[in-house]
């Protein structure tokens, strides 16, 4: 079985239906991109997988066990980190402090939660503001910390939701090598959730779509870029008859309800 | 069968009342999501300017409504632009106590102003007589005619929340006060005025209460937490459930009739040593407990 | 061990506040040395007693952001464990009160499961509700005195006694009530680094997150609340054995509840002195205005008006406290 699995995931709220029938899978390693137009059931899908949201069908499989049904505290103590747009830890704690309260998910001393924070913002190259207050922090170094207190849970998933928001490019650049470091050298696996294209195109190996809360492609960077569905659903049916008229028939993977 | 039927009879007469004592606090809470804790004071000071006027200008406790009324609306907008105003800027706990703080004020206020002996109404045209209902049920007829002035108050208020623009307007912010901003609506103005409305009611309710109830300046609190029980069971921001909940309330209330029945038919002792009759109000603090870990939203509520 | 030397580290305070407190520290201590008038001695220990009130409600009111104002009933829980056991079988203070505790504790996890399902006023209300539910039992209860209460008669002991902590002159009460303060004050200092400090503030911040990075929000906050129980118990047996004279209406009462969670608020809740602030300035205010104003003629009950006008004005205007004025004024400097 994949590392995670998602098979018809279903997340209705009252009748509005944010997720629709959404099944793929994840293998240990990979790096996988998740876009899609605003309102398209991006974060509300991480909050079911995460376990914040129960979902109303569907089944879902993380490292060999079915977490349809869990708590989020308990799919994290599984292994899968979450981490949110806007919020860190807290923020009038300092940035080790929030570091901590990620670490204390597998260890009951202080000393040894510091000393793996003080880790962890090495790795992360955080150490020198370890003492600052996080909400006085500019926006990129708050993105970092909130990465870094997910990787306290020593996570073997982490679920990114949109990191790069609100950067410039060269702090794009940064978020980017940590992402990076921490996929390739810590050997986490990775999905995120990006609007900021040139991020989630250059970093992901492979990338999935949803719009109006179905899965619409799955595949490389490239091949997305050029389905005419994805063009469809960002820029409008005109632009996608234009840009690619034939029907993509290039191997992109697709959501198998679909053909039906 | 008597005591059952004149329990329940007497339950819901209660219960028509308290729904509009109630119905202030939920006009209040769902608008602006702010709990009054001197919601019971403002009832107290209803009875008080009920009994007074009634025994200064001589004329029937029933007329008094009015002025109640008037006494009401002026002090709910007085304390939400003198006070409450701000408090809203503060951390949930500066609220609590804030409004908290407004009740121990106006608790010893009126301790200094009455006194603390129990005052109760001794004349007026409907004091002392009793209606006769058929099956052997005789109710006060001071609680049946406060009861039904009550309906009808509750039905006013009903009316001009959801037939007139302004009661609409007041929806509309109690709903989403950005948006109500945006439409044009002055949301200061709508806060203000929820006050005044809900604080006329809760003072009409106080005037229509003194007629059965004896008053002094300690009732406040019991009449609070049974105002919260009637919101929480009927949903926070719901008038009607306000309306139901408040029934539901009364017949609590009237627990101890109905187990005294129990206890006559079923001639039981060990159901005779309970004293009921102390425990009364704490049903409804039981009952607030339950209804809120069981249903959050009430019968009828929007908000949790 | 690492726990004591955690209790002990004030590290992280600047010199200033640590150079106040342990002044203060020693004052308290030489205070019964000095001349004092009764009055004053029974408002420092009231001082005290309410200073741990105040901690201990602070660790799930402040730095776990559920206001609680239904604290009273502990009190009761403690005050008639000690004096039922000391009136019906002897038992002495240092017994029952651990008892004590162990009925608060053992109560408060099983109000507190349903309990913290509920947030914001919905919780502030029915922590409200539970405690005039005991109330009300407690005073039809016979075995406890019902609406009279019970009283401890110090004639039939010999004070000074301290195992069943009778005592005929104050200052033995000071100390006894001093040293629970000390521990106190250490024991916060301990909680709020602590896991569980640290997870409670995160949660008080963002459930979500807390729930995310693995912590059982729910159970967090039962245990925390288990903690402030313990705290109100201890205070509570003490006041039994020091006042005396105990019913549910000045034990138990919604007064009570909201005086415990309005010095935490008034010092600044969320902080380790904000209660001891917030107690420094109520209880000799209010003892104080009692004194004055209580017994001039006719005014009853003016004391309490200015004292509900005080409440008012706080709220309305400095919500977050002394402790938090401190604190701000302390950044802008920085900057």
């Amino acid at each position: 079985m994949a590392f995670l699995e998602l098979n018809a995931v279903t997340k209705d709220f009252g009748g509005l239906r944010a997720n629709d029938h959404v099944s793929f899978s994840l293998e240990k390693g990979e790096l996988v991109g998740l876009i899609g137009p605003n309102g398209a059931g991006k974060t509300t899908l991480f909050n079911c997988i995460s376990g914040l949201h129960p979902i109303t069908s569907g089944r879902i499989f993380f490292d060999g066990e079915e977490i349809t049904t869990m708590k989020a505290y308990d799919v994290a103590r599984r292994g899968m980190a979450r981490t949110f747009q806007v919020y860190v830890a807290s923020g009038d704690l300092t940035v080790e402090e929030n570091v901590m309260v990620g670490c204390f998910m597998h260890t009951r001393s202080r000393t040894k939660a510091r000393e793996k924070a003080r880790d962890i913002l090495k790795e992360l190259k955080l150490h020198t503001l370890s003492e600052s207050r996080v909400k006085e922090l500019p926006v990129a170094a708050q993105k970092r910390v909130i990465m870094a207190t997910a990787l306290g849970t020593k996570p073997k998933l982490l679920l990114l939701d949109e990191v790069a928001a609100g950067l410039n490019p060269s702090e794009i650049e940064e978020i980017m090598t940590s992402i990076r470091h921490v996929h390739d050298d810590l050997g986490v696996t990775v999905m995120l959730i990006e609007h900021v294209m040139e991020l989630v195109m250059k970093v992901s190996a492979r990338v999935i779509v949803l719009d109006y809360g179905k899965l619409i492609a799955d595949g490389s960077p490239e091949q997305v870029s050029r389905d005419r569905r994805v063009i469809k659903a960002y820029l409008g049916e005109r632009f996608a008859a234009e840009l690619a008229p034939e029907i993509q028939d290039n191997g992109t993977r697709m959501n198998t309800d679909e053909r039906g | 069968m008597e005591i059952l039927f004149g329990a329940i009879v007497s339950g819901l007469l209660l219960g028509m009342v308290i729904a509009l004592v109630a119905l202030g606090l939920t006009i209040i809470w769902g608008m602006m999501d702010i709990v009054n804790f001197a919601h019971g004071e403002f009832l107290m000071l209803g009875m008080y300017t009920g009994l007074l006027t009634a025994q200064a200008v001589g004329m029937d406790p029933l007329f008094t409504l009015p002025v109640a009324a008037l006494v009401g609306f002026v002090l709910g907008l007085l304390c939400y632009a003198g006070f409450v105003k701000y408090l809203l800027r503060g951390p949930l706990v500066a609220q609590l106590l804030g409004t908290f703080g407004l009740m121990l004020f106006l608790r010893n206020l009126a301790l200094l102003v009455f006194g603390s002996e129990d005052r109760a109404l001794h004349s007026g045209i409907l004091v002392g007589k009793s209606f006769e209902l058929g099956l052997g049920i005789i109710i006060p007829a001071t609680k049946l005619a406060a009861a039904i002035l009550s309906v009808l108050s509750f039905l006013a208020v009903w009316l001009l929340m959801t037939r007139t623009k302004l009661g609409k307007a007041l929806t509309a912010t109690a709903l989403n006060g950005q948006g109500a901003r945006y439409m044009g609506i002055p949301t200061e103005w709508m806060n203000s005025l929820a006050w005044g409305i809900g604080g006329a009611t809760v003072t009409v309710a106080g005037a229509l209460i003194v007629n059965f109830w004896a008053v002094n300046p300690f009732v406040g609190l019991l009449f609070t937490m049974i105002a919260f029980a009637v919101v929480a069971l009927g949903g926070f921001g719901s008038v009607s459930g306000a309306f139901f909940a408040g029934l539901v309330v009364g017949l609590i209330m009237e627990i101890p009739g109905i187990w005294d029945f129990f206890t006559y038919i079923t001639d039981s002792t060990w159901m005779a040593h309970v004293p009921m009759t102390s425990f009364k109000y704490m049903w409804i603090y039981v009952a607030y407990f339950v209804i809120m870990v069981v249903r959050p939203r009430g019968l009828f509520g929007w908000k949790q | 061990m690492e726990a004591i030397k955690n209790a002990v580290d004030f590290s992280d305070f600047p010199r200033l506040d640590l150079i106040i407190a342990g002044t203060l520290a020693a004052l308290f201590l030489a205070f019964p040395l000095f001349p004092h008038s009764s009055f004053a001695m029974s408002t420092m220990i009231q001082f005290l007693m309410f200073s741990i009130y105040g901690m201990g409600w602070n660790t799930i009111g402040g730095y776990g952001g559920q206001v609680d104002l239904g604290k009273a009933q502990y009190v009761g829980i403690g005050a008639y464990t000690t004096a039922v056991m000391l009136i019906r079988w002897d038992i002495p203070f240092w017994v029952s009160m651990p008892i004590g505790v162990c009925f608060s504790v053992i109560w408060s996890f099983i109000i507190g499961y349903p309990l913290f399902r509920l947030k914001g006023h919905y919780f502030a209300i029915a922590t409200i509700a539970t405690s005039l539910v005991l109330k009300d039992i407690f005073e039809v209860w016979d075995f406890v005195g019902a609406a009279r209460g019970l009283g401890i008669s110090p004639i039939k002991y010999q004070p000074p006694d301290f195992l069943r902590l009778i005592f005929k002159e104050d200052a033995y009460y000071y100390y006894v009530i001093l040293g629970f303060f000390f521990l106190g004050i250490l024991y916060l200092n301990w909680f709020r680094k602590s896991r569980l400090g640290f997870q409670l503030r995160c949660i008080k911040d963002n459930e979500d997150i807390a729930r995310s990075l693995g912590i059982n929000a729910h159970w967090a906050k039962i245990k925390t609340y288990a903690i402030a129980t313990g705290f109100v118990s201890v205070v509570g047996s003490f006041h039994a054995c020091y006042v005396k004279n105990i019913e549910p209406e000045d034990t138990m009462s919604l007064d009570i509840s909201i005086l415990i969670a309005l010095m935490a608020m008034l010092g600044g809740a969320g902080s380790l002195w904000g209660p001891v602030i917030g107690a420094g300035i109520l209880i000799p205010l209010k003892s104080y205005l009692k004194e004055w104003l209580g017994a001039a003629a006719g005014l009853v009950g003016i004391d309490l008006i200015l004292y509900g006008i005080i409440i008012m004005v706080i709220s309305a205007f400095e919500p977050r406290g002394i402790w938090g004025i401190v604190e701000r004024v302390r950044r802008r400097r920085k900057r």
